[in-house]
């Protein structure tokens, strides 16, 4: 059977009150949606939280999921999205308009090519290796922009195709790529600032 | 950015074309272009090594293992049905304190003995070692045992079976007075349970949602981390903030939701 049907057949048994049904769903995607509320909002007492809510979310709409409109994880994804969303707004919605007022990429931008160029000769791949590494880029990614934060945790982290992402945030898929590829260039930069400083 | 064409390929175009150049969907001759313009371009080349370097840091970060007892919280949270398999973690006499506990010593272990050699350094190998030597000290010091008497010990066989005797006695009082312990707490998780009913089933909502046909999650259309979305929103570091690799330093300070959830539920 196929990953759709026996989330469909899950969903259908859970709608009727089979509560190891449900277990399964919890079973099968707590991981993912952890990861992503952990990337997201960068510790685990909060990516618990609202993993939980997530599943709250979804226990009490899962009769509204409709399999003929979309993959059960774009469904799941859209929900954790939005309580994302809710949480940003209440924990740090102040300070959206700070990161405005800086618009940092300008800056990054006059750096001089000199030095980007110079930046670059850094082996990602192999520092990755380290725990530490992990770290700083967990942080670096803390230090994005909630949309394209968001956009690279689904793209690179969670491996989900441009459209389906684009169906989760509800903007157009030339918008998703234009975050990712923002999101991507902005933590490498962060990244390579970092690395400087360090070195 | 200038829009200055080169191969064949404009810069606002090049850029819109990065993602499908770096998964390999480029037609030949589009790559061909592509390529040229990232090799001349002191503006495109650079964009492109940075999207592709932050895209190689991101897919090498590894996925984290959630908390033991967070399915435990979620299903207690959702249908009320804890666990409807069979778990050799949690039969019963686990509580949600010793898994906290637990988890704490997981990640310290994890952490102190790194260099270890890699089977030791497993989580559940150390717990399993330090829940030994726990219990093991505790039955010592429950049934009277101290350090320093071990110094005077009476090693005559008859002297070891008198003592052996009386600890076993000891032993499985303390063991009595456990057990009266766990039988008092599920009787009152079991009244909580029935006073506080768990969520109502999925299909008890469905009457309320009637005129819901989306398929979509219950939702405000078009949610933004921003009230006033028009404007674009970069990258937020502030001027001259580097990230230092210190975790507690740089970790975004999100106060807790204030939602019903329970992570330390009972
Ligand atoms: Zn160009």
């Amino acid at each position: 059977m196929e990953e759709a049907q026996v989330v469909g057949l899950l969903v259908r048994r859970c709608v009727g009150g089979d509560a190891a049904a449900w277990e399964e769903i919890v079973q099968r995607y707590h991981r993912r949606i952890y990861n992503v509320c952990y990337r997201f909002a960068g510790d685990s007492d909060n990516a618990q939280d609202l993993t939980q809510e997530v599943f709250i979310k979804m226990y009490r709409t899962l009769s509204t999921y409709d399999a003929g409109k979309g993959a059960f994880m774009t469904w799941v994804t859209t929900i954790t999205r939005n309580l994302l969303v809710d949480h940003f707004r209440k924990s740090k919605g102040d300070r959206i308009t700070d990161s405005l007022d800086s618009a940092p990429s300008e800056r990054e931008d006059a750096q001089p090519l000199s030095e980007q160029i110079a930046d670059r000769a850094l082996p990602p791949d192999a520092a990755v290796q380290s725990r530490e590494t992990g770290e700083m880029v967990h942080l670096a990614l803390q230090k994005l922009s909630p949309e394209l934060r968001e956009a690279v945790i689904l793209r690179d982290l969670q491996d989900m195709d441009y459209r389906e992402i684009a169906t989760a945030l509800r903007v157009p898929e030339g918008t998703v790529k234009s975050r990712i590829n923002r999101g991507r260039a902005e933590l490498a930069r962060l990244l390579q600032r970092t690395y400087r400083q360090v070195m | 950015m200038p829009d200055e064409i080169k191969h064949g390929v404009e810069c606002t175009e090049f850029e819109a074309l990065v993602s499908d150049a770096l998964e390999g969907r480029l037609s030949p001759a589009r790559k061909e272009s592509f390529e040229a313009h990232r090799r001349v371009c002191g503006v495109c080349g650079p964009l492109f090594a940075d999207v592709q370097a932050g895209q190689q840091w991101l897919r090498a970060l590894e996925q984290v293992e959630p908390p033991a007892h967070l399915v435990h919280n979620i299903l207690a949270a959702t249908s009320g049905v804890v666990s409807t398999r069979p778990q050799v973690a949690r039969d019963g006499r686990t509580t949600p304190f010793g898994e906290r506990l637990r988890e704490r010593w997981d990640s310290f272990s994890a952490s102190f003995f790194r260099p270890v050699a890699a089977f030791v350094r497993q989580p559940r190998f150390v717990m399993s070692f330090g829940m030994i030597f726990f219990s093991f000290s505790l039955a010592l010091s429950a049934a009277g045992v101290k350090p320093k008497d071990l110094a005077k010990v009476d090693l005559r066989p008859s002297a070891l079976r008198h003592a052996y005797n009386d600890t076993q006695i000891r032993i499985v009082k303390y063991y009595d007075n456990i057990r009266f312990v766990y039988e008092i707490e599920s009787k009152v998780r079991e009244l909580k349970r029935a006073n506080t009913p768990a969520e109502p089933g999925p299909q008890e909502q469905k009457e309320n949602r009637k005129n819901n046909t989306s398929g979509q999650p219950d939702q405000r259309q078009d949610r933004n981390y921003s009230q006033e979305y028009n404007q674009p929103v970069l990258a937020a570091l502030r001027a001259g903030a580097p990230i230092t690799p210190v975790l507690h330093n740089g970790v975004v300070d999100a106060s807790p939701a204030a939602v019903t959830t329970n992570r330390r539920f009972v």
